[in-house]
């Protein structure tokens, strides 16, 4: 759940805008940073040289005052002072003695001559700080005459203007980096998007791929030849059309291999045929020249029974497994019955003896057609890789969620190759089959049926694949 | 504008500086009297604003007197009155004080008319807003004087305060001049003091001009009348010059331009006037004498 929110994860036309936003972000915080550092060290030196005029302006008129200790001439500089210094605010204004008496203020009600001076008026705290949240600070101006300390100004200033320009211009910058922010993570959005967009189509058509269709890009959706996305899309196309082909190729080979199999098992249905044959042929004969003694018109026409239930048992066994592609049929008892003539013929022309085991349930709902093609090129491979007189085990069990076939031989066991194209259950092309097309087919098929292979050996082979029966649809693989 | 009326009684002290000036001239007659404009002194309580009025009274006076006429300001009472005393000046608008203490060495040209009599008053101020019901309670106030040579702005306050046997320094915890009656309502207004002496004239005419300022003031205490502030000449000066001036001055409502200066001085015109006009501030200063 946590992982689904792994940005990781996030779709790029979200993550690149983020990613914009917080560039964005970065860069207004750092020159914002920068324009109100700037702004303050601007303001604190406007502020110090203005204050300094002031101060320089009232220290000069009130030398003489302050000496003669007039309040009158000392109150009347700085009431005349009051409105000469329009960039400087003062609130408070005291000159005062170095007994520490006010000698005369700005404001004489609230201040009168004589008075103590205030605590906050006393001490120079050195430079004033303009953020103080106060919204004021005192400056100081030290009055002196041949050396000496004749009194001094102390001024509280209000800087409240000042720190409404600085806040002015924190929320002008806040906003105005913040409507860029969200203007270019929108252009961001909007360039990403768009520039993703043939990738994001072309991405669902290879999504499509995963389901088994590789469908090539209409011509009427493909972008101009001349652009990155119209040639990804002919390669695309490119590469649909020649996995199609080989596809088609599969679908052939996979057929030329049926043909070759019935091939060979047409001769040898011929050969199960024809050693019948001369036994049908003496009955015949026994028939023709015996005719009129029952006993032995009985035995020939009990040989002819035994011979032609034989050709028909073949016969049948045949029909049954080159039936055709279309049957959909679910697999019976009887289709395994049907395999084991097929079997037993090879087993028995190789000299081998087969054990053979059809525990097949009524539970089992699995297509008939793959999964004879499969169990016959399985048995036939174990035909093919016993040793005469060698032992070839073949069974079939079934419960209620699964079928199980079960197929051994006393060969010498698979080759690497052919035990990792089985194991590889489908993933590997057919190019890997090295000849062994037969073996690919039954590992198209356990893929197909979401089957399970083990392999045991050497010494022989034992080959069992689990195949469960909730399947929707088990298509024939080839 | 308020300040322009307080001076006229310093321009008196000025007259007598005239006055020696005249008798020089008379002495060496074609050279002075040619180069030499008439000296006319005027108390420092004049504003810049009012140098539209120095002008127009500086060309009234020379065309009635029929020589050039240049007015003379300086800061103090003190500085005017040395001058006028010393044959510096021909004639100056001082202040009934100095005419008191000066009246052997100077000749009274002319009394202006506030409110058709040659009196005005002096007034005791403090903040607006300020609960006192006599001069007891300005008791251990800081107390804004005018000037040391001001009858209004300080010797009626301390013959005052010597009818109760106190002295503006046992009376008040501290006192200081601002040297105008203006800036005596600026410092009782502001709150740099908490009363002051101030001149009746110029607060009246103040409360007409700048009755934001004004306002921020109250009357406390009202003296009697007394001689207005008088235009003065020392002894020594021409007698010709000095009755020249003297007209001048008295024929000003029947001149426009006259009239328009006493306009601008709130006056009515000017009398020629008695010595004993100024007894009364005569008996303050005696008064305070009295008491050391």
């Amino acid at each position: 759940m946590i992982a689904a929110f792994h940005p990781q994860r996030w779709p790029l036309a979200v993550r690149a805008p983020l990613v914009v936003a917080l560039l964005m972000i970065g860069i207004a915080a750092a020159i914002s940073k920068v324009v109100l550092d700037r702004l303050a060290r601007d303001q604190a030196q406007s502020f110090r040289q203005l204050t300094g005029a002031y101060l320089d302006g009232l220290s000069t008129a009130l030398h003489s005052p302050v000496i003669r200790q007039e309040p009158w001439e000392a109150f009347d500089v700085l009431d005349r002072a009051r409105h000469k210094y329009s960039g400087v605010n003062p609130r408070i204004v005291l000159v005062i003695l170095p007994n520490e008496t006010v000698l005369a203020a700005l404001d004489p009600a609230t201040y009168p001559v004589g008075l103590k001076a205030p605590e906050k008026a006393r001490a120079d705290r050195g430079e004033p700080d303009l953020g103080d949240p106060g919204g004021h600070v005192w400056v100081h101006r030290t009055l002196r005459e041949g050396g000496k300390e004749i009194g001094r100004i102390a001024a509280e200033i209000d800087i409240s203007k000042i720190q409404q320009v600085r806040q002015e211009t924190f929320w002008t910058l806040l906003g105005v980096n913040g409507a860029l922010t969200l203007l270019f993570a929108g252009l961001g959005w909007f360039v990403v998007h768009r520039t993703l967009r043939p990738l994001l189509r072309l991405s669902t058509y290879l999504a499509r791929a995963g389901d088994g269709r590789l469908e090539p890009i209409p011509e009427s959706k493909l972008p101009p030849p001349d652009t990155e996305a119209g040639k990804v899309y002919r390669r695309y196309n490119a590469a649909a059309l020649a996995v199609s082909e080989r596809e088609a190729l599969l679908h052939r080979l996979a057929d030329q291999e049926r043909r070759a199999l019935l091939g060979r098992y047409a001769s040898a249905i011929a050969h199960e045929v024809n050693n019948p044959l001369g036994g049908l042929f003496n009955a015949v004969r026994m028939i023709q020249r015996y005719g009129d003694d029952p006993e032995r018109r009985d035995r020939a026409a009990t040989l002819l029974e035994r011979g032609l239930t034989g050709i028909r048992n073949i016969v049948r066994a045949s029909l049954v497994v080159w039936r055709g592609e279309t049957d959909h049929q679910t697999l019976t008892t009887g289709d395994i019955e049907d395999l084991r003539f097929l079997v037993e013929s090879e087993a028995l022309r190789r000299d081998l003896t087969l054990e053979w085991l059809n525990e097949l349930g009524t539970e089992s709902s699995i297509a008939a057609q793959p999964f004879r093609q499969m169990a016959l090129n399985l048995a036939l491979n174990a035909c093919a890789a016993s040793p005469p007189g060698g032992r070839v085990c073949f069974s079939v069990r079934s419960d209620r969620d699964q079928t199980v076939l079960h197929i051994s031989d006393e060969g010498p066991g698979l080759p690497a190759d052919s035990r990792a194209m089985l194991l590889a259950a489908g993933a590997t092309s057919a190019n890997d089959a090295n000849g062994g097309l037969g073996l690919w087919i039954v590992a198209r098929i356990v893929s197909d049926q979401r089957a399970t292979i083990s392999i045991e050996g050497p010494p022989g082979t034992a080959i069992t694949i689990r195949i469960p029966h909730a399947q929707p649809d088990l298509r024939t693989a080839a | 504008m308020l300040s322009a009326k307080a001076r006229p009684k310093d321009a008196s002290r000025r007259h007598i500086l005239a006055g020696g000036l005249a008798t020089a001239a008379l002495k060496f007659p074609t050279i002075v009297r040619a180069a030499r404009p008439v000296l006319f002194g005027l108390t420092p309580v004049f504003l810049d604003s009012d140098i539209q009025l120095i002008a127009d009274l500086e060309r009234y006076l020379s065309r009635h007197i029929g020589r050039p006429v240049q007015l003379v300001k300086r800061r103090t009472y003190q500085e005017i009155t040395s001058l006028l005393v010393a044959n510096q000046l021909d004639a100056a608008w001082i202040c009934g004080f100095p005419f008191v203490q000066n009246r052997e060495h100077l000749r009274l040209v002319a009394v202006p008319l506030y409110r058709r009599a040659p009196l005005y008053r002096a007034y005791i101020v403090t903040r607006a807003g300020r609960e006192s019901e006599s001069i007891h309670s300005l008791r251990g106030d800081i107390h804004a004087f005018s000037d040391p040579d001001s009858n209004s702005g300080f010797l009626a306050t301390r013959s005052l305060l010597a009818g109760l046997r106190e002295s503006a320094s046992t009376f008040f915890a501290r006192t200081f001049f601002t040297f105008g009656h203006r800036n005596v309502i600026r410092a009782v207004a502001s709150g740099l003091a908490h009363s002051g002496s101030v001149d009746g004239y110029v607060w009246d005419v103040m409360r007409e001009i700048e009755p934001a300022l004004v306002l921020g003031t109250r009357i406390q205490h009202i003296s009697d009348p007394m001689g207005f502030p008088p235009v003065a000449a020392a002894r020594g000066v021409d007698p010709v010059l000095r009755s020249a001036i003297a007209a001048a001055l008295i024929s000003m409502p029947d001149d426009p331009n006259g009239r328009a200066i006493l306009s601008m001085l709130r006056l009515d015109g000017f009398v020629a006037g008695e010595s004993s006009l100024f007894d009364s501030i005569a008996e303050h200063w005696k008064r305070v004498q009295e008491l050391g």
